[in-house]
């Protein structure tokens, strides 16, 4: 008998096919595609200093949830209370922020409102968990019914101590309390302080050649705006909405869960197969509970985002957002079956569905409506692309 | 034989309602040994197997680890009196890599929860070329590993993790040819270490024969037949893999339709 094994077929792949083969690449390529036809089609604008912090908020925002809805996704559930629980959070904040705190507790402060909420939130993830694992329904049927629960709730508390299903006009919080700069503020300054001062250089550099003319100097620094010369001070930009900060934050940890810790081989594990996890001693329930309550974490940190950032909240907060969360995983990579995906992916994931969803803003002849046509077309893509990546994994045909 | 059976099973009943699954069963196994556990479907196999493994309780008899008599009231009190179970479905996860799968649920990890991936890495690769294989790459998913490999990968896991009887479920069916032969190499490899026993189950008469030590006979929940190879002849094998009915009643039966 020869002396190979079954073990010599698996050839050792060179770097650049391992890249190519991993799982986020048809996500990167979206992407890259996304941002060039952006830029050409808005002729840069999409890309200046303003366009940059508004597609990064965006993104961001989208972001947040999405990692969220992600590590549920891997862990083999879906969530589709991240909505509703957006709306319920935001109402939460902005209502105590308004009328103080619940009980006659006296004034609120946006940390400690941001604090309760946080409680209720975590406490609706955990029943939702606790739900699921125990009774074995699908999670689908049971966020599907949390997401009607909370809608109506967030709205009848609403009309119960507001009168009315908004809240707007509150003060700038920002000013005095640390809490709500961090939440709804700008940060990374130093970003554009850097961005204004290499266009400054350039344009000096453009006017001291001096073999232009006048109006040839002027059409090249119009032409270099995209940098934000800004001399007329129109565009001035002093840095991004502090959700950057948090996506950053919520990003990086779920990365790092996934790739490098126990936990992380967990929620893969159970995700891939609940049984053999649970026979291997992996605590099944408790992964899966964690991740409903992560993603109401998520959901609030969104809401308290947006309330702080517009002093403002209404019951109709975080409409589709469930919907939009769970696109951007499965465009990232995840697969609908849950065990396998990755955080990188859904980044590419959450920067693609942010710019297009904001491309109307920067290409005046688009109807906004797009967005969704493109949504629909590009999910669809992706799933058959999961799919294929699954069989090549697993080994099928 | 003056070596002590780590194992010993004395006289196991159970019921499930008004049915009698197992009545009164023995069983030794000793270390460096292959026990072959032989029988129909429905012989009660599977509910002995369940029994050792801590996943049901016997209605009555006892089981002796080195001699002292223990209860398993769950598969963590079978598991750590080292009695390692190999279902056919393996517990094992196609889409995560071997490394992950050899850890499943045990990840070698140093604070905060970070895993010691190179390490663990390495202990996957070394522990399953002990007993036969050497997959190059423990990061590749298991859904690449042929069905011999993940069995092979279940073993070195069961072992690694303090296993002294090896229980393995039906490793060879549902395999090919090639992957059969593979499986029985690692169970010779397992045997030669001499410390582990094996308690091989298998409808294959065959395969019994090709690394067997000692033979254990269910049919209907009770023990048919038992002993060490030497003793148990072939036809004997074959007869009491039907269920005790000889050859030629069966050649009768089926001539007279």
């Amino acid at each position: 008998m020869s002396e190979r094994s079954e073990s010599d077929r698996l050839q050792r792949e060179s770097w650049a096919r391992r890249m190519v083969r991993r799982p986020e690449i048809g996500s990167f390529i979206v992407m890259i595609i996304i941002i060039l036809a952006l830029a050409v089609a808005s002729e840069g604008k999409a890309f200046n200093a303003l366009g940059l912090k508004n597609n990064i908020a965006i993104i961001s925002q989208l972001g947040i949830i999405a990692v969220g809805a992600a590590l549920l996704m891997i862990a083999g559930e879906f969530d589709l209370s991240i909505g509703p629980m957006i709306a319920f959070a935001g109402m939460s904040i902005a209502l105590m922020m308004k009328w103080g705190l619940p009980f006659g507790m006296g004034e609120a402060t946006p940390f400690l409102a941001f604090l309760i909420t946080l409680c209720m939130t975590l406490a609706f993830g955990w029943l939702i968990g606790n739900i699921v694992v125990r009774s074995g329904l699908s999670s689908f049927i049971v966020t599907l019914a949390f997401w009607f629960f909370l809608r109506g709730l967030t709205e009848v508390c609403f009309r119960l101590i507001n009168q009315n299903t908004n809240v707007s006009g509150l003060p700038d919080f920002k000013q005095q309390s640390w809490f709500a700069d961090l939440m709804g503020g700008e940060v990374f300054g130093w970003f554009f302080s850097a961005w204004y001062w290499i266009g400054t250089k350039i344009s000096a550099g453009v006017e001291m050649t001096g073999d232009m003319t006048r109006e040839q100097t002027i059409a090249m620094i119009d032409y270099l705006s995209f940098l934000n010369i800004n001399r007329k001070m129109e565009m001035w930009v002093t840095g991004f909405d502090a959700r950057l900060l948090w996506f950053i934050i919520i990003a990086g940890a779920a990365w790092f869960v996934l790739a490098k810790t126990q936990l992380g081989s967990w929620i893969y594990a159970t995700g891939d197969n609940k049984e053999s996890a649970r026979a291997n001693g992996v605590p099944v329930d408790r992964v899966k509970i964690g991740l409903f309550m992560f993603s109401a974490f998520c959901a609030t940190i969104f809401a308290t985002c947006q309330v702080f950032d517009t002093n403002s909240s209404d019951a109709a907060k975080g409409m589709f957002k469930e919907l939009e969360a769970i696109a951007i995983a499965v465009v990232g990579g995840i697969l609908m079956t849950g065990g396998f995906g990755s955080i990188v992916g859904v980044i590419f994931g959450a920067v693609t569905f942010g710019l297009v969803a904001n491309a109307v803003f920067f290409i005046p002849w688009i109807d906004g409506a797009w967005f969704r046509v493109f949504v629909g077309t590009v999910l669809l893509a992706a799933v058959f692309a999961n799919e294929r990546i699954r069989k090549r994994i697993t080994g099928g045909i | 034989m003056t070596q002590q059976a780590y194992m010993r099973v004395e006289n196991i009943v159970k019921q499930f309602g008004p049915f009698m699954a197992l009545n009164g069963v023995n069983l030794d196994v000793y270390p460096g040994e292959v026990h072959a556990l032989l029988g129909d479907n429905g012989a009660g196999k599977s509910t002995l197997i369940k029994i050792l493994s801590g996943v049901h309780q016997p209605t009555s008899g006892t089981i002796y680890i080195d001699g002292k008599a223990r209860t398993f009231r769950n598969p963590r009190d079978a598991a750590s009196a080292g009695v390692g179970t190999v279902y056919q479905d393996l517990a094992i996860n196609q889409l995560m890599s071997v490394t992950r799968n050899f850890f499943m649920g045990r990840e070698l990890k140093s604070k905060f929860g970070i895993l010691r991936m190179d390490e663990m890495n390495q202990i996957a690769h070394d522990e399953m070329l002990k007993i036969g294989i050497d997959f190059s790459d423990p990061t590749q998913a298991v859904g690449t590993m042929s069905g011999g490999q993940r069995q092979t990968l279940a073993i070195a896991r069961a072992i690694y993790f303090g296993a002294k009887v090896l229980i393995l479920d039906e490793p060879t069916s549902a395999l090919g040819q090639k992957q059969q032969m593979e499986v029985l190499k690692t169970i010779k490899r397992v045997r030669a270490r001499g410390d582990i026993a094996i308690i091989f189950i298998t409808h294959n008469e065959i395969h019994s024969k090709l690394v067997a030590d000692r033979y254990t006979f269910l049919a209907l929940g009770q023990v048919i037949g038992s002993g060490p190879k030497a003793e148990i002849e072939s036809q004997d094998i074959r007869r009491l893999m039907a269920g005790g009915a000889e050859m030629k009643d069966l050649e009768q039966e089926l001539a007279h339709i």
